[in-house]
């Protein structure tokens, strides 16, 4: 049990690292970006890359790979993302959806279909009341952890962040104070960016590196972003969590319906907040 | 013809159609505010008054027409660089930056304008003096009245040349809409504002002019420099 907790904690870190771009990009430009997984992937893929190919160990390896895809982000949100500000959310999303496609198939050109695995890089076990539990998944926790609390004093005490913060709750309000949101946003993108490739290197050692790892955990991540509620930070860090944990849990006794558990609360929240609560606040 | 009467306009509005997508909801509005003029637009709801003010803002492109201001052509420039231009919107809806302190508040638009955050918040208080109370408070704790006056004070920083404000007095208790009342007032004549506004004691106290809409167009003008106009010739086309 013990294991299965601490699994659900790994999967809400690794579900945290990825959503809270996603929440931000919805929050701030109102825009879902498909191509987040893509980036996500390719964060992977150019792990493996530079690990293999300059004989890295796996932090500087990961560091590399960080800054190397931050021009692709970048470059995503100025020359797709950006044209789509204001436009119908549909536009959005088949434009990024088609990205990723794109982008999915170059990496089946370039490194093949198979799954690649990615040895743990800390094989240390830590034994907690008798149960050897893996140091490695406790540190992508603390990672997750200290990224949040981290991005919290971000967002409070910088301009930069005080702008993100203004912005997602309201946009033409900063817009009016002479402030090109603009320029933020590829911040806030960049960023979120670089956090869910950071996430997906470290989940690869527990699970695969495969060219559709970034669209299963896409799924999970609008969920998340749904339940903690759209460009909440706190509540994106909360969701991740909870639904992390839920899959754990009932992963442990049902395999088959981990994923099918994170879909029915989301539909069960979506319920709550559009039909149950508007009528709770009219009593 | 555009109406305004002489002298150096601040803005001018030429035959400006906006719409949204095949919809008009302005058609050929033309209007021009004076240096130091306290210009209202009193309409019935629906009348395009609010899309009137975020077209002028720079939140929405017109179809047709120019927006001179300041002797530039600002048509269908974006809202950032129109407010960088020295024309400030505090929009109808009170919403303040609510996660943000009331300082931070005033910080954003100080930090937008240039200017350094102690005189940015010197101004705001200049304006309204109990906002030094609320400094340090969460913006989104405010009521209604003290977040709406936080608006116009976080728009004046930077001393804007033209100031629009929607519906200031809108859902306020009497005691907040005198606070707002004596706020107009002390900028009266120094900063030219277009107010659009439904209460019509305050609009015929105040104003220099009143523009009426209906339908999305301007259907009459006022000349109200000596509080000539009583609220009862405008209740008619409310």
């Amino acid at each position: 049990m013990f294991e299965t907790i601490l699994y659900g904690f790994t999967i809400g870190a690794v579900l945290y690292l990825f959503s809270i771009g996603l929440s931000l990009t919805f929050g701030t430009m109102h825009i879902i970006n498909f191509a987040h997984a893509l980036v996500y992937t390719l964060g992977v893929y150019s792990f493996i890359g530079f690990r293999d190919a300059l004989s890295l160990g796996f932090v500087p390896a990961m560091l590399i790979a960080v800054v190397a895809m931050v021009p692709l982000a970048w470059a995503i949100e100025r020359f797709v993302i950006r044209r789509l500000y204001g436009e119908r959310l549909d536009y959005a999303i088949i434009a990024t959806y088609a990205l990723l496609l794109i982008g999915t198939d170059l990496i089946k050109v370039v490194f093949g279909t198979l799954p690649q695995s990615i040895n743990v890089p800390i094989h240390v076990s830590v034994n907690v009341a008798g149960v050897g539990i893996s140091l490695y998944r406790i540190i992508i926790v603390l990672v997750a952890v200290l990224i949040f609390l981290g991005l919290r004093q971000f967002f409070r005490k910088t301009v930069v962040g005080q702008i993100v913060v203004a912005a997602l709750e309201d946009n033409e309000g900063v817009r009016c104070l002479g402030i090109n949101i603009s320029t933020y946003f590829s911040i806030v993108f960049v960023i979120g960016s670089a956090l869910a490739i950071i996430g997906g290197i470290l989940y690869a050692p527990i699970s695969t590196a495969e060219p559709y790892m970034g669209m299963h955990i896409l799924l999970l991540a609008f969920s998340v972003v749904i339940v903690g509620g759209m460009g909440s930070l706190t509540g994106t860090f909360y969701a991740s969590f909870a639904l992390g944990m839920l899959m754990a849990l009932v992963g442990r006794f049902w395999a088959g319906g981990a994923n099918a558990a994170v879909f029915l609360t989301m539909a069960l929240v979506i319920i709550y907040r559009h039909t149950i609560k508007p009528r709770l606040h009219r009593r | 013809m555009c109406t305004g009467g002489g002298g150096l306009a601040v803005i001018e509005v030429r035959d400006v159609s906006m719409g949204y997508n095949q919809a008009l909801v302005l058609h050929d509005i033309c209007l021009k505010v004076k240096q130091g003029e306290q210009v209202f637009i009193v309409g019935r709801n629906g009348a395009g008054k609010t899309s009137l003010l975020k077209t002028l803002a720079g939140l929405l492109k017109p179809h047709s027409g120019t927006v001179t201001f300041d002797g530039h052509d600002i048509t269908g420039m974006p809202a950032e660089k129109v407010a960088r231009r020295g024309l400030h919107f505090v929009a109808q809806d009170k919403v303040v930056f609510s996660s943000l302190s009331v300082r931070n508040n005033i910080a954003l638009a100080a930090h937008a304008m240039k200017i350094d955050i102690d005189s940015a918040i010197r101004k705001a208080v200049e304006i309204y003096p109990k906002l030094e109370e609320f400094m340090e408070l969460n913006a989104g704790n405010l009521s209604g009245g003290q977040r709406e006056i936080l608006l116009i004070g976080r728009a004046m920083i930077g001393d804007p040349k033209l100031l629009l404000i929607d519906e200031p007095t809108e859902g306020l208790a009497a005691k907040v809409i005198d606070d707002i009342f004596r706020i107009l007032t002390s900028i009266k004549g120094t900063t030219s504002t277009i107010i659009v506004e439904q209460n019509l004691s305050v609009v015929t106290s105040l104003a220099d002019r009143i523009y009426v809409m209906k339908e999305g167009k301007i259907i009459k003008e006022f000349d109200n420099k000596h509080a000539c106009i009583e609220a009862a010739e405008l209740e008619v086309y409310l």
